[in-house]
């Protein structure tokens, strides 16, 4: 009991400590969202949301960069998401739809034997 | 037991309300993974949307009807086909010399077309049907454990 209550402690104030480190971290990162758009005149959040042909896409680096500027060029599909989701993250895409096949395969095993089980018990 | 029985399929609302509801849903959902690329939506969404059909069938005439009228062994097999079908057109990127999930042949037609985003369309299909025959069964699965095991079972106790 004992043992456990102090890994317990040593556990929590190792968390801790990484939590202050990643904090401490993310406050010395450039501020993502600046108030600027396009133009450099200060803007709200909900005009942006307003009229999203407002966003500042100037300094968008890597994926993001290719996301945002090349998607009509390299996917031809209007709808971003659907891009980000099937070609993008592909990959990523796949294992979603395979963590479905899997989970619905494990409820058949467990359900159907469950089920059978019941049925055994009544007779 | 029998006006239970009654009961559970003769619910004059629940009914008009499936048979109204039932093919506008069925309609939107394909529609939904139609036009995943050029609308708001996608595969995942419509398939959930037209495997509620499954539902819509339980809550007006019960399961035994539903298991009647939906194929459980169909949508088992159907829901392998449709991952086995995003795999092949996921390597179909590694056919033409590129990389796993390349979108090809998407430069048809003009942006706004239904097809016209390549591999990235069929790809949104067959998740969508991926997605409504294991959502369908998934849901087939837990109404058969809501429902009793045997009607005649319970008259004779009773």
């Amino acid at each position: 009991m004992k043992a456990k209550r102090i890994v317990a402690i040593i556990s929590l104030l190792v968390i801790l400590a990484a939590g202050l480190f990643a904090v401490l971290n993310a406050y010395t990162l450039p501020r993502a969202y600046d108030g600027k758009d396009a133009a450099g005149n200060a803007i709200d959040v909900v005009e942006l949301y307003e009229n999203p042909t407002n966003y500042d896409v100037s300094d968008a680096d890597g994926i993001a960069d290719i996301i945002v500027k090349q998607n009509l060029e390299k996917t031809m599909a209007a709808n971003n998401v659907a891009a980000v989701v099937f070609d993008f993250r592909g990959f990523d895409t796949l294992g979603e739809s395979f963590i479905l096949l899997t989970s619905i395969a494990g409820a058949f095993v467990i359900l159907a034997k469950s089920h059978k089980k019941k049925k055994e018990d009544e007779q | 037991m029998k006006f239970k029985k009654g009961l559970a399929e003769k619910n004059v609302i629940m009914k008009c309300g499936a048979d109204m509801m039932l093919p506008f849903a069925v309609v939107f959902g394909i529609y939904i993974i139609l036009f995943g690329t050029v609308s708001p939506g996608g595969g995942f969404q419509g398939g959930v949307m037209v495997a509620a059909a499954a539902v819509l069938l339980y809550l007006a005439y019960g399961y035994n009807t539903a298991k009647q009228a939906i194929n459980t062994e169909v949508l088992r097999v159907g829901e392998a086909c449709g991952a086995t079908l995003y795999v092949i057109l996921g390597l179909c990127g590694l056919f033409v010399g590129a990389n796993f999930c390349r979108n090809i042949f998407f430069d048809n037609g003009a942006v706004g077309d239904l097809i016209s985003a390549g591999t990235i369309t069929f790809m949104g299909y067959s998740v969508g049907f991926k997605v409504l025959t294991g959502v369908g069964f998934l849901l087939l699965l837990m109404m058969s454990l809501l429902a009793p095991d045997n009607d005649d079972e319970e008259e004779e106790e009773e």
